[in-house]
């Protein structure tokens, strides 16, 4: 075994492993002639530059990235003069790799890669990737080089690409690997500060990081990483609990805002005339289809407003929606008053019809809709709590909702003449109101609403013809829960079955929650039969 | 005004025997037994055989649901449930008794990889027991929520919107695979029915025999019950329910009654329905198609027992031809059919003949 050429392979790896303590540059020659050795050579090579690369110069990673691109690619040749760079794979002559200079590489031999020589030379490569990297995509992908081997990669090397980065997201992704890395470091003390560190900041991922360790044997071994690994643990459950409720909290409003926009519409036409519109749910999708047609006319007409479609869409749902809905109560409902379920069957037939219609006309695929700033993404707020922009464009908009249809409904003559029709209708004709107006105004205005719910839906859910009849039996619920013609019942309604709904799923699932709800409801109505908040009126 | 029907109809004025004789109910039993009479001396193609018994079971459904819709002023949108129960206890009925006899796992079972089958399976290759069992399951359903509707009076549109919102319910539930009852795909490939091989001439034949003679009898049973003066309350109930509650009659009792009845009729019909088409999944309970059965009773005609037949029979009848001639076109036909008839026809396609000879409902204000 006294082979001095592997005594002397010992010993330029050790020299290799020691440079980067004394944060020497990085020795090219030797480095160049790693790559161009055998198989061993060039894994120590690619090994000692990872080790290194913590305290390596920028142009000496850029030197040694160019040789492992090189290697990688098979443009590296390997003269006796040293190596040479192609410029592709069997190119006649290169550059020389530490002069620059031009040089022949006739029949010089071109290093082939085993497997294992791949995966270190990978590995070096994601290094000078993640901390050379001109832009964060370059980063990110050298990053996700290293997180396949993340337990050969230094600190140092994370620490620094870390200090280094700009991009938020990718140095919050750096941060999690290197504590990652660090809680399985073999020093006692740098694991107790990962812990405390990853209980810092908490996330279901952290917790199950931290749950993970108690397996470890130097849980039970050692007295103060299991302190310190307990104390932690128990820190990031409490956050993690809070922000898990808190994300609970925040679906259940936003599924409660959105049965809210698909509510208020029926309610207000189901109290004023007792005529149950089981076309709502096509009102709301057309709606989201009136969005998809301002969201094209930008883009022919104005692309550089594209982004704000969604808002000019608001006036146009509503009107759209709004007309159609009037069309229907002049063309159909109209005679059908005196015979709710009738009235009930030709909602049906609309709904059909207008399913179909669409289908025909637009086709049954999904549509894509852009999706501007202010409904992307989100900004997270507290352990695994996300709060997304377009959950939260659904729940402003339903508060603007319920305050403008408030106003509509109390403050003006319209919303007056509504009232008054819906406590009494045969008093308010004797008054001199004209009733059939009020109900094709308030047909108008309960249609419309659903167009209104249409806009807030584009961004959340998936709009295509059939989008509406899974609206149609979760709003009825709430309807008749909250009370018949009685916003506030309405909105209190879609509160409790939202929340309920969020409460229940995680438990038993989203059947069971559908189950449970209906079955609470139909209780409930053995109480109060006329829901939640009944408005008064004569029969 | 309990929101119901509110259009005129014929009052049974005479005695109840009068009343029986109905001409149009009688013409259609008599068509129905010389249907079944034809089958049996001179079958046609099977495929025809086939259509006329899925037709027969229809029109059961849709008797089922005029009698508490055009006779209790309660329109259900949710009868698909029941029709459903029959339908999924007869599923498990054929495929208990294939394995029973042939030891073959249904599909399903060996999807979910269980040994056998579920435990509240035991007893159901017995037809017998499976036939109690479907109507005893779907009158306890409706026993169950009609009690509670009812006792509470959640009437008109408010027990419409409930019930569709549990057929609803029922079908989230049975998507779900973990059921034993198929979850999505449902329960299909019945190897058998009494011994004999699904699908041969014979069980085709004896199927849509089975059905018109069900028909026969149901319409001709419940023509006797409306005719009755359990019939006239019923009237009375869903003309004014308070007056008939305040002269001293238990108008929830006989709601909730002619209720369960309702319901098991229609898992009569889910029973004679599955066999015929061979396969049972979650979409009967989609609420769209139980609101096609109200469909098919307001086209026909609301009130009249006849009427829901020819309504079951038309609607379906077309639905067999043009969903298969021009898939697209039908919503749309059927779509303008059911304005038309709402706002043209208020009592259906019997007004088109003249059968309604009191012209009330013109004047009609209720």
């Amino acid at each position: 075994m006294a082979d001095p050429l592997r005594a002397l392979l010992a010993l330029c790896c050790l020299a290799l492993l020691t440079v980067p303590a004394s944060a020497a540059p990085l020795d090219r020659a030797a480095f160049a002639a790693d790559l161009c050795g055998d198989g061993a050579a060039q894994v120590r090579g690619a090994e000692g530059l990872v080790q290194a690369a913590g305290d390596l110069a920028a142009d000496d990673l850029a030197f040694a990235g160019g040789l492992l691109g090189a290697l990688a690619e098979r443009r590296l040749a390997c003269p006796a003069e040293g190596a040479l760079l192609l410029g592709r794979p069997g190119a006649p002559e290169g550059r020389d790799a530490l002069t620059g200079a031009t040089r022949p590489a006739a029949e010089a031999r071109a290093p082939v890669l085993g497997l294992r020589q791949r995966a270190a030379v990978e590995t070096a490569r994601g290094t000078v990737a993640l901390l050379t990297g001109p832009d964060p995509a370059a980063r990110v992908a050298g990053l996700a080089v290293l997180e396949r081997r993340i337990a050969t990669v230094p600190a140092a090397v994370l620490d620094r690409a870390r200090d280094a980065e700009t991009d938020a997201a990718l140095k919050g992704t750096i941060t999690g690997l290197a504590h990652a890395a660090a809680l399985s470091s073999p020093d006692p003390a740098r694991r107790r500060a990962a812990i405390a560190a990853v209980a810092a900041s908490p996330s279901g991922a952290a917790q199950a990081r931290l749950a993970a360790l108690k397996g470890d044997p130097a849980y039970s071994a050692d007295p103060a990483f299991r302190a310190a690994l307990d104390a932690g643990l128990a820190q990031v459950s409490r956050a993690v609990a809070v922000g898990d409720g808190l994300a609970v909290f925040y679906n259940g409003l936003s599924f409660a805002s959105i049965l809210f926009m698909a509510a208020a519409g029926l309610a207000i036409i189901f109290g004023l005339m007792g005529v149950i519109n089981l076309a709502q749910g096509e009102f709301i999708m057309l709606g989201a289809y009136a969005t998809y047609g301002v969201q094209e006319a930008f883009r022919r007409l104005a692309p550089g407003l594209l982004d704000l479609y969604l808002l000019a869409a608001v006036p146009v749902a509503f009107a759209a929606v709004a007309l159609v809905g009037i069309a229907v109560e002049a063309l159909i409902l109209r005679h059908l008053y005196r015979r709710p379920l009738m009235s009930l069957l030709a909602t049906w037939a609309v709904s059909l019809f207008l399913v179909n219609l669409v289908r025909v006309t637009v086709g049954t695929q999904n549509l894509q809709f852009v999706m501007p700033a202010y409904v992307s993404g989100g900004v997270p707020l507290y352990a695994d709590f996300v709060m997304t922009w377009n959950r939260l464009f659904a729940i402003g908009f339903a508060a603007a909702t319920l305050v403008l249809t408030l106003l509509i409904l109390r403050r003006t003559p319209l919303g007056l003449d509504i009232r008054a029709v819906t406590q009494n209708r045969d008093m308010a004709a004797c008054l001199g109101l004209p009733t059939r107006r009020v109900d094709r105004l308030a047909f108008g205005l309960g249609s419309g609403l659903a167009g209104l719910a249409g806009v807030a839906l584009c961004p959340i859910y998936s709009v295509n013809p059939g989008m509406g009849s899974g609206f149609i039996a979760d709003s009825f619920m709430v309807v008749v829960l909250g009370g018949v013609g009685s916003l506030i019942g309405t909105l209190v309604a879609a509160l409790g079955v939202g929340g309920a709904n969020v409460l229940i799923e995680p438990v038993s699932g989203a059947v069971a929650a559908k189950v449970i709800v209906l079955v609470g409801i139909i209780l409930f109505l053995q109480r109060r039969p006329e829901g939640l908040f009944a408005v008064r009126r004569r029969r | 005004m309990n929101g119901a029907v509110q259009t005129a109809l014929v009052a049974p004025a005479g005695p109840a025997r009068r009343a029986v004789r109905d001409p149009l109910v009688a013409g259609l039993v008599g068509l129905c037994l010389a249907a079944a009479a034809a089958i049996l001396v001179a079958p046609p193609a099977p495929y025809l055989v086939n259509a006329l018994g899925q037709l027969a079971a229809f029109a059961i459904l849709a008797v089922s649901l005029d009698l508490v819709w055009g006779y209790l002023g309660i329109l259900s949108l949710g009868h698909g449930l029941f029709f459903a129960i029959g339908g999924y206890v007869c599923a498990m009925h054929l495929l208990a008794h294939g394995a029973a006899v042939t030891g073959v796992l249904p599909d399903f079972v060996q999807f979910m990889g269980w040994k056998s089958l579920p435990a509240y399976w035991a007893g159901l290759d017995h037809g017998a027991y499976a036939f109690v069992l479907a109507l005893a399951l779907a009158g306890l359903v409706a026993f169950v929520f009609g009690l509670a509707s009812f006792r509470s009076r959640v009437n008109g549109v408010y027990f419409s919107i409930i019930s569709q919102a549990l057929v609803y319910v029922a079908m989230l539930l049975m998507y779900r695979n973990d059921t034993g009852l198929g979850g999505n795909n449902g329960m299909t490939g019945f190897p058998l029915l009494f011994g004999w091989p699904m699908g041969s001439p014979g069980v085709v034949t004896g199927l849509a025999v089975a059905a018109l003679l069900t028909l026969a009898v149901v319409l001709a049973g419940t023509r006797l019950l409306v005719g009755s003066t359990v019939g006239r309350r019923m009237l009375a109930c869903r003309d004014d329910e308070t007056r008939l509650r305040t002269l001293g009659y238990s108008t929830t009792r006989l709601k909730l009654g002619i209720w369960c009845l309702s319901a098991m009729i229609a898992a009569l019909a889910g029973i004679l329905y599955v066999p015929q088409v061979g396969i049972i999944n979650p979409r009967v309970l989609a609420p769209d198609l139980s609101i096609e059965i109200a469909v098919w009773v307001a086209i026909g005609g609301l009130g009249r027992l006849g009427g829901a037949v020819i309504g079951a029979i038309l609607v379906n009848g077309l639905k067999f031809w043009l969903s298969a001639a021009m898939p697209e076109a039908w919503p749309f036909i059927l779509s303008g059919l059911v304005l038309l008839v709402v706002l043209v026809l208020p009592n259906g396609l019997l007004d088109l003949v003249g059968w309604r000879l009191r012209p009330t409902w013109l004047r009609g204000a209720r």
